[in-house]
């Protein structure tokens, strides 16, 4: 009996385990993941409650209103199409069409839920509605705008535009866009999805940008590699397929700066060859490639690095960027961020500021680290790098004259697309300017022919606005 | 001391009486009839009345079935809410399922004669767990009813208070073969009828049993490592010849937010019933958790959260592990290997089922189909629990019965 009654204190602790695993389980799903169940298109309740309260308004950096109530309870917008059209992957829309906009995500402010819980008690008692908070959010609607006008016409692709020492975005667009006042049946049905929001959910091989990773694990983990120099014939010959460089250009004897530089998918493949799987994908996992995005302010599509047991064909094709590499234009604008921030990534946020009616602050920017993936000098050093891509390389047409920037372009292979998908990843490496970049324009061709001058676009265009 | 601890009780009844008080009088502003005047006074007194008259009457555990009626009131309050007719129904089976819980606390004080009878009820056990199988009728994917004249039954929960017997029995007689055998037969019923929730908790409450009784743990690691391996190739297996609604609660489990509008919908709505419902709840019949599939059964935890808070669901596992821990206390001080193996097996069903079905809620662990406790809505569900709880007060009756005996004889030995 006395042996039965110690197995049975094992029983014990094991039920009880499961019990309080049950509470610890639903507090870490509800504080981690509450916000993105409760403002999901799939909320109901979310609907029913825009008739019990004045949602508040919707502000940009400079307090220009996007969104607000009039005094009939209709919700307007900015009255410039262009703004509206700019913002509205940001902002959202009346019916929820974008999924996570700040009028469903912030849902929490702007209608009032976050109001203490007798004052909800008193207004519904007294039959009047709640007054939600306005929320000041971190994008600029003009500079947004301005962006727009400079992408490529009738393309699709995204462009995010950070503050790589706070983590504040200050645009983010995605392409198509649509009016959110004028939602008509065309749009809805649009093949190309203008709802969808390619900025943080459009999850694609990021090509060449993607070498900024591959740089980063060769600097780790092979020494000497800066002086080392690197043959490139011109091509890898695998059975199935070769790897060449882009315009079947043979680079001959090259350091590790001038294939950066040049971008020569021979070298990073060899290099993603000899450092092998395991560091490329810990590299990668430093980067947050594979982690489980739970952001505050928005929704980030988690990327993926592609599964173990692979080929050597794989392998180098993943160190250039291609392969089955999933990563959205949010996520490499912040890769190209960390690279600025001397190494540090910084949470992408949206929200300034929430404020009630009474003018007081219910919620502040709190900039916070994400990860720490590189180390100052391995950061000092890809900058230099990027530096020279944009001077003499790939990058050119990204330059603004007279002014510090650092960029890698990408150009992307993907099935079934006639071209390749344009990208750029690049900052302006000034502490007074301190922004990151990624421009992404599908199915246009080369990204320093197609992205690149886009980019140099909006270099200037931020520079206009300092 | 014992007149101390009685009156603590009593407190505890008296502020869970004037809850139950303030609920229906809640429901009552709500909709006045006459049927919820006499709700209002019959539940909060048949409350009080069973939580306090019984443990004078008979020697049990008075905070455990302080806490049991106090469940099943809360479960007739959140139907009532829901349907007032619903509420009336369970009150009705709770009256009833408390007979059968006195019955059951009888049948345990006087056991003896189980074992006369104990080779009929074995077989009575799997003719009734067979019936489904062959003449049952299929509701929410499982064949796990018998339907008689207007009645509908869920063999597998009769069989419950069946299982815990005849495995004890068998258990303590060292026949650990005959009863793995037993268990198994009735494992495969359970397979055969669909109910793949009901069948987890069969397995976990035969595999606790049988750890205790044999220590061995490498045993029951043989056990947990066979059902999670079974589980993974029998899924595999079963996906393809006709288990359809187990494959599609797997993918609602993995991403249900991927397909809320079919497979996930159960779990999605569940997960926003209870963050709709916030710290403190929306309030008792001010809720919006109307779109939850079988709110009254499988749902329903998600429902109360919604309206009366998380706080009070993180109290309501507290709670149910307090019913676990001290029918875990009456296996501790019972004197028989058999009194104890039942006690524990009758915890480990309640304590296991409110992880199945919570879990769930949830989505720890894929839904199923279990019911909470008594507070689900169903006579079978709510009966077979009361007389699991029956069993368990019946070893407490004998513990007190013999400690009364020991103490006796000691002052007689000072004399």
């Amino acid at each position: 009996m006395k042996r039965l009654r110690q197995t049975i204190r094992k029983v014990v602790l094991m039920i009880v385990g499961l019990l309080l695993l049950l509470i610890v389980f639903g507090a870490v799903s509800v504080t981690t993941q509450g916000n993105r169940w409760f403002s999901s298109a799939a909320n109901t309740y979310l609907r029913d409650r825009k008739t019990a309260a004045i949602p508040g308004s919707i502000l940009d950096r400079r307090g220009v209103v996007l969104a607000s109530t009039d005094d009939e309870g209709r919700r307007t917008y900015h009255p410039d199409e262009k703004v509206r059209k700019a913002c509205v992957h940001v902002v959202g829309d009346r019916e929820n069409n974008v999924g996570f906009g700040a009028e469903s995500f912030m849902a929490n402010y702007l209608y009032g839920f976050n109001t203490p819980y007798i004052r909800q008690v008193v207004a519904m008692l007294r039959g009047e509605k709640l007054l939600g908070n306005h929320v000041m959010l971190s994008i600029d609607g003009e500079v947004s705008a301005k962006i727009a006008n400079v992408f490529p016409q009738g393309k699709k692709g995204a462009v995010v535009v950070m503050n790589y020492q706070t983590g504040e975005i200050i645009a983010l667009l995605s392409f198509p866009n649509f009016d959110p006042d004028n939602i008509t049946y065309t749009i809805k049905n649009d093949p190309a999805r203008p709802f969808w929001n390619n900025a943080t959910r459009w999850l694609s091989a990021p090509g060449s940008t993607f070498k900024v990773v591959t740089l980063a694990s060769t600097l780790r983990n092979m020494k000497g590699c800066q002086e080392r120099l690197f043959k490139c014939t011109g091509v890898i010959d695998f059975k199935s397929n070769q790897m060449r460089d882009a315009n079947q250009v043979v680079h001959g004897v090259i350091t590790l700066r001038d294939a950066f530089k040049e971008s020569c998918n021979v070298t990073f493949g060899n290099l993603a060859l000899e450092l092998g799987d395991r560091k490329l994908k810990r590299t990668a996992k430093a980067f947050g490639i594979g982690d489980h995005f739970l952001f505050s302010d928005l929704v980030v599509e988690n990327s993926s690095y592609p599964k173990n047991a692979r080929t050597n064909k794989q392998l180098a094709w993943t160190g250039v960027g291609q392969d089955a590499l999933a990563l959205t234009p949010m996520h490499m604008c912040m890769i190209a961020s960390a690279v600025a921030n001397d190494g540090v990534m910084m949470e992408p946020k949206l929200l300034l500021k929430a404020v009630d009616e009474n003018g007081k602050v219910r919620a502040d920017l709190e900039p916070h680290t994400v990860k720490k993936p590189l180390s100052k000098e391995e950061a000092d050093i890809i900058s230099d790098f990027m530096r020279e891509a944009i001077l003499s390389g790939t990058g050119m047409k990204a330059n603004v004259p007279g002014q510090r920037i650092c960029g890698k372009t990408g150009s992307a292979q993907v099935d079934g697309q006639a071209e390749t998908n344009a990208w750029f990843i690049g900052f302006i490496d000034e502490e007074s300017i301190p922004y990151a970049i990624c421009v992404a324009v599908m199915d246009v061709g080369g990204g320093g022919l197609v992205a690149a001058p886009v980019a140099g676009e909006i270099f200037k265009i931020l520079f206009d606005f300092q | 001391m014992d007149n101390k601890h009685k009156r603590s009780n009593h407190s505890l009844v008296a502020t869970i009486t004037l809850f139950i008080v303030s609920c229906f009088v809640l429901l009552l502003l709500k909709e006045l009839t006459l049927q919820s005047v006499m709700m209002l006074a019959l539940v909060p007194g048949g409350f009080y009345f069973l939580s306090t008259f019984i443990p004078q009457k008979f020697s049990v555990d008075g905070l455990l079935l302080t806490l049991v009626n106090f469940l099943c009131c809360i479960g007739i309050i959140v139907l009532y809410r829901m349907n007032p007719q619903y509420g009336v129904n369970q009150a009705i089976n709770f009256l009833a399922g408390f007979l059968a819980m006195i019955l059951c606390m009888l049948g345990i004080r006087y056991i003896e004669a189980f074992k006369l009878f104990r080779i009929p009820f074995t077989m009575a056990c799997i003719a009734v767990m067979l019936a489904p199988v062959l003449i049952g009728k299929e509701i929410h994917g499982a064949k796990a009813w018998l339907t008689l004249g207007r009645f509908s039954v869920q063999p597998s929960e009769l069989v419950k208070v069946g299982l815990v017997l005849v495995n004890g029995y068998l258990l303590s007689k060292r026949k650990l073969l005959v009863s793995i055998t037993f268990s198994a037969i009735m494992l495969l019923l359970l397979l055969l009828q669909k109910d793949m929730g009901t069948a987890l908790l069969y397995y976990a409450v035969a595999l606790m049993m049988m750890y205790v009784s044999t220590g061995s743990l490498s045993f029951f690691l043989a056990g947990v490592v066979g059902a999670t391996g079974t589980v993974v190739v029998g899924y595999q297996l079963l996906k393809r010849i006709g288990f359809a609604h187990l494959s599609r609660r797997v993918t609602a489990w993995l991403s249900p937010w991927h397909t809320y509008q079919d497979e996930g919908y159960q779990t999605v709505q569940s997960l926003l019933a209870i963050v709709n419902g916030g710290l403190f709840g929306l309030g008792l019949g001010a809720g919006n958790a109307s779109n939850i599939p079988v709110r009254e059964a499988d749902s329903i935890f998600p429902f109360m959260v919604n309206e009366f808070g998380m706080i009070f669901g993180v109290c309501l596992i507290l709670i149910y592990t307090v019913i676990f821990v001290r029918g875990i206390g009456i296996a501790l001080r019972a004197r028989q290997k058999f009194f104890s193996l039942i006690a524990l097996g009758c915890s480990v069903f309640i304590g296991f089922q409110v992880f199945v079905i919570i879990g769930g809620n949830i989505n720890l662990i894929p839904i199923t189909g279990v019911t909470l406790p008594f507070i689900s809505y169903g006579g079978t569900s709510l009966l077979s629990s009361l007389c699991i709880v029956g069993v368990l007060q019946g070893v407490e009756w004998v513990n007190r019965t013999q400690m009364a005996l020991d103490a006796r004889m000691a002052y007689c030995r000072e004399d």
